[in-house]
């Protein structure tokens, strides 16, 4: 039940809001992900505080060699930077197939973390360029490791009247990325499973690579089994398809058995190996 | 606090100045259709993944289920009702009608506000991007291909002349 709304115009009031009205407060930005919850009945008594126009939030600028992604910015403003496009291409790719265009319209990338859904797009995207969040609260602020964020499905370990103001990403001009994903269908289809993959490759050899599942754990994580086993190979198909293997073991091995890993399994591997082909020696 | 408290808001629809009175919890689409009467705002799924609900708030779509009517403070919001104009029906909706986009109707003002907000960013978008445009609301009659040619046809139609109603 909401019992009250307010818009306040600054990120220091919503903060200051935030704190006051704990913890019945909760910050709304785009609202489609929390109207859902609204609407199944999901929330308790709850004051919302619409941090969706505060412009402190939209940040978005390369600073010192690090990316700073402003969290209020929605999927539609991430897919359209030029900024982004150049230095976060995976980041890019996720969000623009994050739902339906009305949706990234208005969702926002901190929306969708903290929301913390093992399916959310960009969470894989964000954890390849190794994001850092900057969180604040009336008390303060705090950087931490995205990772670190990830409690459980659906729990984002924010403090109370905590919000997250921005990512900050590692400068990934000139790596190759890719985001994919299985759905039931092509468009607005919840992930399956998704895989985010950021590469460099040095005289056909890979350089750098860092791979993060989605929809296959609890909490998208990076896959760093599958990582290992590519680092410095000229990759032949043959290996993609053994580190696909490895990555569907190291996402039994976090989940346990489910109804569903006999699909996933054969899944991930497959998810794997379409997604990394362009870095055989002879797609690059 | 007050349970009953209500959020004062303003907001131009369909090119008029409108004020409202409207409660914390209450979505867009509430407001449109149930309280304001514009029954072209539809509710299909109620959880964005139909697009029925489409409405066009400061040029772009989104859905109105999934939107707060408070959130609309301020904002230029255009329905279905506010396409036609006093000389008739909009390029878009003569282009609906011609190519048979239309057997049902529910989907139709969520398709015509989506294909709207494209051709106000894209000018004449290729159909591709008419496609991706549309991929968030669903018809379960037509298969699509009327609807897109339709879209297409309007955006040449409009080219040049149409820089946003509202």
């Amino acid at each position: 039940m909401v019992r009250g709304y307010s818009r306040p115009r600054s990120l220091d009031e919503a903060l200051e809001m935030l704190a006051r009205l704990t913890p019945r407060a909760l910050p709304i930005a785009g609202g489609t992900d929390l109207l859902v919850d609204l609407r199944e009945g999901r929330l308790g008594e709850c004051h919302l505080v619409d941090i969706s126009r505060l412009e402190e939030l939209k940040v978005l600028e390369k600073r010192s060699g690090k990316i700073r992604v402003g969290a209020g910015l929605t999927f539609s403003e991430v897919e359209r930077s030029g900024l982004l496009r150049e230095c976060a291409p995976v980041l890019v790719k996720a969000s623009s197939q994050v739902g339906s265009l009305q949706i990234r319209n208005v969702g926002t990338i901190g929306g969708n973390v903290a929301h913390c859904s093992p399916a959310a797009d960009t969470i894989p995207a964000l954890l390849v360029h190794r994001a850092r969040v900057v969180l604040r609260s009336s008390n303060g602020s705090r950087e931490v490791a995205l990772e670190a964020l990830l409690g459980g499905p659906y729990k984002a370990l924010l403090a109370p009247g905590e919000l997250i103001t921005e990512f900050v990403l590692e400068d990934a001009s000139h790596m190759w990325g890719e985001f994919s994903k299985i759905g039931r269908r092509r468009e607005l289809a919840i992930a399956r499973l998704s895989l985010a993959a950021l590469a460099r490759k040095e005289d056909g050899r890979i350089g750098e690579l860092y791979l993060a599942l989605g929809a296959g754990t609890p909490v998208p994580r990076r896959m760093e089994s599958a990582e290992r086993a590519l680092l410095g190979k000229r990759p032949q198909e043959g290996d993609l398809w053994e580190a696909g293997w490895l990555m569907a073991q190291e996402m039994v091995s976090v989940s346990g058995p489910r109804p569903s890993t006999h699909y996933k399994e054969k899944a991930a591997c497959g998810l794997l190996v379409r997604t990394l082909l362009p870095l055989l020696e002879d797609g690059s | 606090m007050n349970p009953e408290e209500k959020i004062r808001i303003s907001f131009r629809l369909n090119g008029r100045e409108v004020e409202a009175h409207v409660l914390p919890g209450e979505t867009a689409l509430h407001l449109l259709r149930e309280r304001l009467g514009l029954r072209g705002v539809k509710e299909g799924c109620g959880i964005g993944e139909c697009g029925a609900c489409t409405i066009v708030v400061d040029k772009k779509a989104v859905n109105s289920c999934l939107m707060l009517a408070a959130q609309l403070h301020g904002c230029e919001v255009l329905t279905v009702e506010g396409l036609e104009s006093p000389v008739g029906l909009h390029p878009l909706q003569e282009a609906f009608l011609e190519h048979d986009a239309i057997q049902c109707g529910y989907c139709t003002p969520g398709m015509l506000l989506s294909a709207y907000a494209l051709i106000i960013s894209r000018g004449v978008p290729t159909r591709e991007e008419i496609v991706r445009a549309l991929a968030g609301n669903l018809c379960r009659c037509t298969g699509y291909h009327q609807i897109v040619d339709a879209v297409q046809d309007a955006a040449r139609r409009m080219a040049g002349k149409e820089e946003g109603r509202w």
